[in-house]
């Protein structure tokens, strides 16, 4: 009783102190707001764009009948891939037992929600008659990978949004009343949303239960949702597209391109959340093996999609990879390749890189390949069909994309970021009481001890203090 | 038994009156109805039967609700404009028994064009919209080159179906695959599985959107056309339902096209409208199916442009050019 | 086939030949002559012929859009095909010549008839000449009656033609017949053109893969090839002569690509137990979720029950 209540008293404190550090960032500064502001402003260019091609129609973009998917959908599959880090993150590291992802994980869940929320309004804005979205739900054919991943997508955004929400529920308790000076809503909202906790045993252990139930069911979920959105591809027979190892290859991508969205927020929380005590060198030093490990797990899959085809060169095999390794594309495709991932594994390899400052700038250049490198999935396999393209304007021939196109393509990117804002800025971006509880234990040394904490009191002291 | 209600009470047996004198005026109705569409059915037959006898008199064919064509008289029917939900019904059945095949002899197509012209104004279509194209195709370098016109496959595997997230493209039961622009959402998914690149989508305003306005969308002839949506060949499948051949098949001044009815095992040239059978058309001339070895099915067949009746002039057409 | 390919093939060969030569039609065809008064009727039935068979060469009557062709189609409400006489106009028709294809087999001679009543009303100065039925000019003064029968023995439709006078009746020998096959677009000729035996007899041979309907019944139609000689005598009938048909819906079976509810029950089936079970799993959590607001109220109120003691 003595130890677990010595316990106890050592887990309060270190709460006091994390929480601070954790919860001064919630709020709503000058700098959130100019930040919001520059993407409101952003935003409305975008969705004026947005109405041209509503009035005039998708000709207003680049595409036409040879490439009638462009950087809309390139954009698409780069957000369900970026969203993906959620599941490797908390749920691949985190079922294993690497302890050093509990500060991460919480970042990699709001990218997930930020970025499979967005992805569905992308398809939207490829649409020719977006009015007719509920005809997914009314006619909606059971046959389509359309649906599929429809389906997909929303059941990955509800469950990453409760794994965003669930684990943070006792941080909001703890929050609640830590919120001083902020606005009441806020206050408000906390309290509705740490629906009681009061920290009771058997409140964490049904906790652990949802998050563990979360954390297995988001790895199917994961791998459906990419899988699908290979599949739009894959189910096609055109050369580029017709490949049977489409799913893991997309696969082990999104876990590049998320992996890297997570070092640069990672990055970004720390400096300006000034959260070095804890997303540490450490903490950069481990993700950064994870981004080398994915990488060279996706250089796997890139040589087999390109090595096998080129081996047997079909005839439109052949024209396709000669466009994309020494045509048209070349350039894209090995800045791609090169700068995008293989001199960023190799860099990565060595110790020295695996600082903060050095992997910021890495995943800077592994996030942007990351997208071109959906680009070059997307559009070049179009542009040669099996029967050749005449009789059309030569517009119509090599796709461009146009001003329209890209302010629309930039809306979505503009949303993640504000939805990613809000999120941080409203809630702690990284988990209090898992904090508290780690650094606990690491003082204590005994796990048993702090199963016995008595949160109950904890909680019952502190409200007597307040009263007091 | 309404003897004894009347004897229990007199208003029961009013009611039962009432009730009695209703039914009796329901049966005479029923009567009148029924003689009325049994002479009906002897006029359009007696009327089927004149017409046959007498081939000069002003005939109208006439789907019956059983879907068969029928040719009747026409002082002998009222007009009849069918609403979007028939021109619907009817379009997405198809003609029952009947299975549309198209032959396109390359040994005597000379890219005249006049296929894609005709098609072209039937459906308001641009000059460089195409639901057919004439190709130069050229398998390698030392092969010759030859024209083939491309329409839709209407494949019976067909891959664009299958992707369709909201069945607004589908195939029906007399093979032809249709497209549905009150329904089509504009995912271009069709586009991107469509191996023959056989459909087209309306990046802009159609050509007659303006003229077509406020006319009854007919799935068969996807007339208005609509932006935002696909469109594609459609066998012109509101010819085949009054037994005509398609624009393409009739415009050819070159006798490239047979139509017909696999059921039938016959097809008829568009140009010399010598009717043949299928199965030795195929087999005397080497027919074959482009894309097969996909597994799409298609249900255009090709004769090989072997003993060529016209000399291949021009170099591959990569362009389009207005004056075509 | 081979045939019209030959024809085409050697007219390419004469083109510079034909576009200066006239198309000369016999003399004795020259008189022919509809059987009946053209009106109102045949000029609409004509107008539709027109429009599916011939308006693709010779364009719109008036309107001078025919095709650019060697020798020119012409414009049928032009002198070019008006100063034709009847018999010319249809002499051409059925024969054709070069690029304009023969429709002897796709149209009937009412049907061109027809259509030579719509050109003409381009013509305000016609007078149409009618000719009395033709008779035979073999058989003079009698009526000739074909009959046609299958015989399953040796699968041959089987035709017989008298001449019919009075109470007597002669076999027609000599006559050349063809016999045709009614199919949606047109009409399929069986067999070759044969020629009638002493007995007036002559079988015509189905093809074996000659498809009939759900009964196998076929509409047939035997024709004499010389009208002049023997009358415009035909013979339309229907005969259980070819094979039973039946046909299958092309969308029966279950496929990918059919619609929602003829899809494979495989995809039904994953996808639907798929989703349940990750919706189950979802239902799960929030059930816990709830789990813990209802503990944690429990707690709450017995915490307050101590503050307050």
């Amino acid at each position: 009783m003595t130890t677990s209540h010595s316990g106890s008293t050592r887990y309060r404190e270190r709460v006091d102190s994390v929480s601070k550090d954790i919860l001064r960032n919630v709020r709503f500064n000058q700098g959130f707001i100019l930040w919001m502001g520059f993407l409101t402003a952003v935003l409305a260019v975008c969705l004026f764009a947005y109405t041209i091609q509503l009035r005039k129609g998708l000709g207003v973009t680049g595409l036409r009948d040879i490439t009638s998917w462009g950087m809309y959908i390139a954009n698409f599959v780069f957000f369900v891939a970026t969203s993906l880090v959620g599941m490797l993150i908390s749920s691949v590291l985190g079922l294993i037992g690497f302890k050093w992802v509990k500060p991460i994980a919480r970042i990699a869940e709001i990218i997930a929600v930020a970025f499979a929320s967005i992805a569905g309004l992308i398809i939207i804005s490829d649409m020719g008659r977006p009015d007719r979205l509920p005809n997914v739900f009314i006619y909606g054919r059971v046959q389509s990978p359309i649906l599929w991943d429809v389906t997909v997508v929303t059941t990955y955004f509800l469950v990453s949004l409760m794994l965003w929400f669930i684990p943070m529920i006792p941080d909001l308790a703890i929050a609640k009343t830590r919120l001083n000076g902020r606005p009441a809503f806020l206050v408000k909202a906390y309290e509705l949303l740490s629906i009681n906790w009061v920290g009771h045993k058997k409140q964490v252990k049904t906790l652990n239960e949802a998050g563990r139930i979360l954390l297995i069911l988001i790895v199917p979920l994961a791998f459906a949702i990419h899988t699908v959105t290979s599949w739009l591809f894959a189910v096609t027979p055109r050369a580029g597209w017709d490949s049977s190892i489409f799913g893991p290859y997309f696969i082990s991508g999104a876990f590049v391109s998320g992996t890297s969205a997570v070092i640069i927020a990672m990055f970004f929380y720390r400096k300006s959340y000034k959260l070095e005590k804890y997303l540490t060198d450490f903490h950069f030093e481990k993700i950064g093996r994870v981004l080398a490990l994915v990488s060279i797990v996706y250089i796997y899959f890139n040589i087999n999609e390109f090595l096998v085809p080129g081996y047997k060169l079909k005839t439109l095999d052949e024209i396709h990879l000669k466009e994309l390794l020494a045509g048209e594309y070349a350039p894209l495709f090995w800045g791609v390749q090169l700068l995008g991932l293989l001199i960023p594994v190799i860099l990565l390899l060595f110790k020295q890189f695996r600082k903060p400052l050095p992997m910021v700038v890495i995943a800077s250049f592994v996030l942007a390949a990351s997208w071109l490198k959906r680009y070059i999935i997307v559009v070049p396999p179009q542009a040669h069909p099996f029967l050749p393209v005449q009789n059309v304007p030569v517009e119509w021939i090599v796709y461009t994309p146009t001003l329209i196109e890209i302010a629309i393509s930039v809306a979505p990117l503009v949303l993640a970021l504000m939805i990613i804002t809000i999120l941080s800025k409203l809630f702690p971006v990284l988990p209090i009481h898992e904090l508290a509880e780690e650094e606990t234990l690491a003082v204590d040394g005994h796990e048993t001890d702090l199963a016995h904490i008595d949160e109950t009191a904890v909680y019952n002291e502190e409200k007597k203090a307040n009263n007091n | 038994m309404s003897e004894k209600k009347k004897k229990e009470n007199p208003e029961d047996s009013k009611i039962d009156e009432i009730l009695e004198s209703s039914r009796r005026d329901f049966l005479k109705m029923v009567g009148i109805v029924g003689a009325a569409s049994v002479a009906g059915g002897a006029a359009i037959y007696s009327g089927y039967r004149h017409e046959k006898a007498k081939s000069s008199g002003e005939t109208i064919k006439v789907l019956t609700e059983d879907n068969r064509l029928v040719e009747i008289p026409k002082d002998q029917v009222k007009d009849y404009k069918p609403d979007l939900k028939v021109l619907q019904t009817r379009g997405r059945l198809g003609i029952k028994g009947k299975k549309w095949v198209m032959v396109i002899d390359l040994s005597k197509c000379r890219n005249a064009r006049k296929c894609v012209a005709a098609c072209q104004g039937a459906h308001h279509l641009r000059p460089y919209e195409y639901h057919i194209n004439t190709l130069v195709m050229q398998e390698s370098k030392n092969t010759p080159a030859y024209y083939m016109p491309k329409t839709c496959q209407h494949c019976d595997n067909p891959p664009c179906v299958s992707v369709c997230p909201v069945d607004a493209t589908f195939k029906r039961q007399d093979g032809i695959v249709l497209i549905d622009n009150e329904r089509c959402i504009g995912c271009r998914f069709c586009m991107a599985a469509c191996p023959y690149s056989a459909r087209m989508f309306h990046w802009q305003e159609p050509l007659d959107a303006e003229a077509d306005k406020g006319k009854e969308y007919d799935v068969e002839l996807n007339v208005p056309q609509k932006k935002g949506t696909i469109s594609k060949c459609l066998f012109s499948a509101d010819r085949v339902r009054e037994e005509t051949l398609p624009y393409c098949v009739s415009a050819c001044p070159n006798g490239v096209f047979y139509f017909g009815d696999e059921n039938e095992n016959a097809v008829t040239n568009g140009t010399t409208k010598e009717t043949v059978m299928l199965s030795e058309l195929l087999e005397k001339n080497a027919g074959y199916r482009i894309l097969d070895e996909l597994g799409t099915k298609p249900r255009v067949y090709y004769l090989p442009p072997k003993n060529r009746i016209f000399d291949f002039k021009q170099g591959p057409a990569t362009e389009y050019k207005e004056t075509t | 086939m081979r045939s019209i390919l030959l024809g085409i093939v050697t007219f390419l060969v004469i083109v510079p030949d034909l576009a200066g030569q006239e198309w000369i039609v016999p003399d004795d065809k020259k008189g022919k002559l509809s059987t009946f008064q053209f009106d109102e009727n045949t000029k609409k039935s004509g107008e539709k012929i027109y429009s599916v068979n011939c308006i693709s060469c010779h364009g719109t009557p008036g309107k001078g859009n025919f095709l650019k062709l060697v020798p020119p189609p012409g414009d049928p409400a032009t002198d070019k095909i008006q100063l034709n006489r009847d018999g010319e106009l249809f002499y051409k028709v059925i024969n054709g010549r070069g690029q304009m294809p023969s429709f002897k087999n796709a149209l009937s001679s009412d049907e061109i008839w027809h259509v030579i009543s719509f050109v003409r009303s381009f013509n305000s100065s016609y007078k149409q000449l009618i000719m009395p039925v033709i008779t035979s000019s073999a058989y003079p003064g009698a009526v000739i009656k074909m009959m046609l029968s299958y015989n399953s023995s040796d699968s041959t439709i089987v035709l017989e033609a008298d001449a019919v006078k009075q109470n007597s009746s002669v076999a027609v020998t000599g006559a050349e017949v063809k016999l045709l096959v009614h199919r949606t677009f047109g009409h399929l000729q069986i067999d070759d053109i044969k020629t009638t035996d002493i007995n007036g007899k002559v079988a015509f041979k189905v093809p074996a893969n000659l498809p009939g309907d759900t009964l196998g019944n076929i509409q047939v139609s035997a024709r004499f090839i010389n009208e002049d000689t023997f009358g415009s005598v035909s013979k339309d009938t229907i005969l259980t002569a070819a094979l039973i048909t039946l046909p299958v819906s092309l969308v029966a079976e279950r496929a990918m690509w059919n619609n929602v509810r003829k899809a494979p029950v495989w995809v039904i089936l994953t996808y639907s137990l798929g989703l349940l079970t990750a919706l189950g799993f979802i239902g799960l959590v929030l059930m816990k979720i709830r789990d813990i607001f209802i503990i944690g109220e429990s707690v709450l109120k017995d915490s307050e029950k101590i503050n307050i003691t």
